[in-house]
């Protein structure tokens, strides 16, 4: 009686032993060059809308977050090495990357924004035949103009440097998100009066953004997604996209 | 306290001679296994076993690369073309006798050894963009030039000052002016001296076009980024590009050090 009484006990002390225990940190990474999905504000902080969307999923599905920026070139190389737990950078839900990393229920719906000289009329992609695109290097926005023949594409590490080698004329044209795309021109006033935001590239099937997770992660993938499901319920999703993305 | 101002040979600091490029094979080893040979085959026979027993990985590599590998080649022998008679000037300038053009030739020296290449292309093409818009390529190759012409005007200026000073007494002395004596003279002697830190500085500009794919230039790097960006297969792709480079660095480490084998016909044993 004793001995089961002691047993009974210690499994009552492990269960509370768990559930007081600091809840999980998660490690995400993202690339804050993507206004104003991910950036850096003026004081250096990491914020945008994928930020204060994983911040709000952990809250509803009691994680703690540890926040890094990584560069776009190498986060996918760093998710498999287990350099960070999620990733948390706009990233498109493509056939390819699901084949080695798992994605979350989408958070976003994204399309390939087109955007030219002020000057420049331009009807669909197929006019940018012969001419050089910009993008950033291993985005769906290079995907989208590798599809095209005939499109001489070029790579940028960051999509701000090809904004700025499209304000120069050293580029015919960038593609990107529509969210970001939008935010260049509207934040820069010295873009804005160059440049415009020509055309949406039309897709067979919409892009959504997901958290990428690594392949062995299951319980880490279902816990976020039970956390962007309440974020969807409680309405903090459409005051986010208020936040960040304005009025529609 | 007169010692202090006599040499004490015992006192000499020692001066070590190191580069930082690549190590120029010694020309008149007559062995086969050296550490060059083990690195060059080391390499093509890695690459060609990867892609014997990997090729659904490696083969799509290898083929993407060589049109990167023809912009990489193209920026490099543009560079050399021009930064040859750049450090030429500049090593001449850093020992002319005229102060105002010694001292502005220094001060290019000194201003550009002392700024990082990666941050000198930034500020050509995306900072100085409104005043000079170029092409990435031009970029590339001017501010390679610009970079390596500064290091290259060094070793200029070390090869001529190491002559020693009795082939100018002599040839002037002969009747020759002194730019005679410097071209005839002075310069074909020098150059001898000169090609093994040249070659050397050639192969460091080939490693450092690997920074120009900052500028969208489709280089090797770039073109290795943009593969293993939509493939997934980073640990592949760098593993090749790194092979590639070595193989290239290695065969014209070896061709420098064949030149320097025949510039040296004529020094005294």
């Amino acid at each position: 009686m004793f001995r089961s009484c002691l047993l009974a006990l210690a499994i009552l002390c492990m269960g509370a032993c768990v559930a007081l225990a600091a809840p999980m940190k998660v490690t995400v990474a993202h690339d804050a060059t993507w206004p104003p999905m991910e950036f850096m504000d003026d004081s250096r902080n990491l914020v945008g809308y994928s930020i204060d969307y994983i911040d709000a999923v952990a809250k509803e599905a009691g994680f703690e977050v540890e926040h890094q920026n990584i560069a776009w070139d190498g986060i996918f190389a760093g998710l498999a090495g287990k350099k960070y737990d999620v990733i948390a950078s706009s990233v498109t839900i493509t056939e390819e990357r699901a084949k080695v990393m798992d994605f979350t229920t989408p958070y976003y719906e994204v399309r390939q924004a087109l955007i030219v000289p002020k000057s420049v009329d331009v009807a669909g992609i197929e006019d940018m035949k012969g001419k050089r695109l910009g993008a950033q290097i291993g985005t769906t926005g290079f995907m989208a103009i590798k599809k095209v023949d005939g499109i001489n594409a070029l790579t940028f590490d960051e999509i701000g440097l090809a904004m700025e080698a499209l304000s120069t004329g050293r580029l015919d044209g960038v593609v990107c998100d529509d969210p970001v795309a939008t935010n260049y021109i509207l934040e820069n006033a010295d873009y804005a009066a160059k440049m415009k935001v020509a055309l949406i590239i039309p897709t067979d099937e919409p892009e959504y953004y997901g958290f990428a997770v690594a392949k062995d992660r299951k319980e880490l993938l279902e816990l976020l997604n039970k956390g962007i499901a309440a974020v969807k319920e409680k309405g903090i999703e459409d005051e986010l996209r208020k936040k960040w993305m304005g009025p529609k | 306290m007169d010692n202090a101002a006599m040499p004490d040979p015992e006192n000499v600091p020692v001066r070590i001679e190191v580069t930082d490029g690549a190590s120029i094979p010694d020309p008149k080893d007559p062995r086969i296994i050296t550490a060059w040979s083990i690195s060059l085959f080391g390499a093509i026979l890695t690459l060609v076993l990867l892609c014997f027993c990997i090729p659904d990985r490696y083969v799509p590599i290898v083929k993407k690369l060589p049109e990167g590998i023809w912009i990489t080649f193209q920026v490099t022998v543009f560079s050399i073309i021009f930064t040859i008679p750049l450090g030429c000037m500049v090593g001449l300038g850093r020992l002319s006798r005229f102060r105002p053009l010694n001292l502005l030739v220094s001060t290019y020296v000194e201003v550009i050894r002392g700024i990082p290449l990666l941050v000198q292309l930034f500020y050509i093409y995306y900072g100085m963009s409104k005043l000079l818009n170029v092409p990435a390529k031009v970029a590339a190759v001017v501010s390679l030039t610009f970079c390596y012409g500064a290091y290259m005007g060094e070793v200029f200026r070390a090869g001529i000052s190491a002559i020693p000073k009795g082939q100018t007494e002599a040839a002037r002395s002969l009747g020759f002016n002194r730019v005679q004596t410097m071209w005839y003279i002075i310069l074909p002697q020098a150059w001898r001296t000169i090609l093994p830190p040249v070659g050397n500085e050639c192969i460091a500009l080939l490693k450092d076009t690997s920074l120009i794919s900052i500028l969208a230039v489709p280089d090797l790097l770039r073109v290795a980024r943009e593969h293993a960006s939509t493939s997934f297969h980073y640990f592949e792709t760098y593993t090749v590009v790194a092979i590639f480079f070595l193989i290239i660095t290695l065969i014209l480490s070896k061709c420098v050090s064949i030149m320097e084998l025949r510039l040296s016909h004529y020094d005294r044993r």
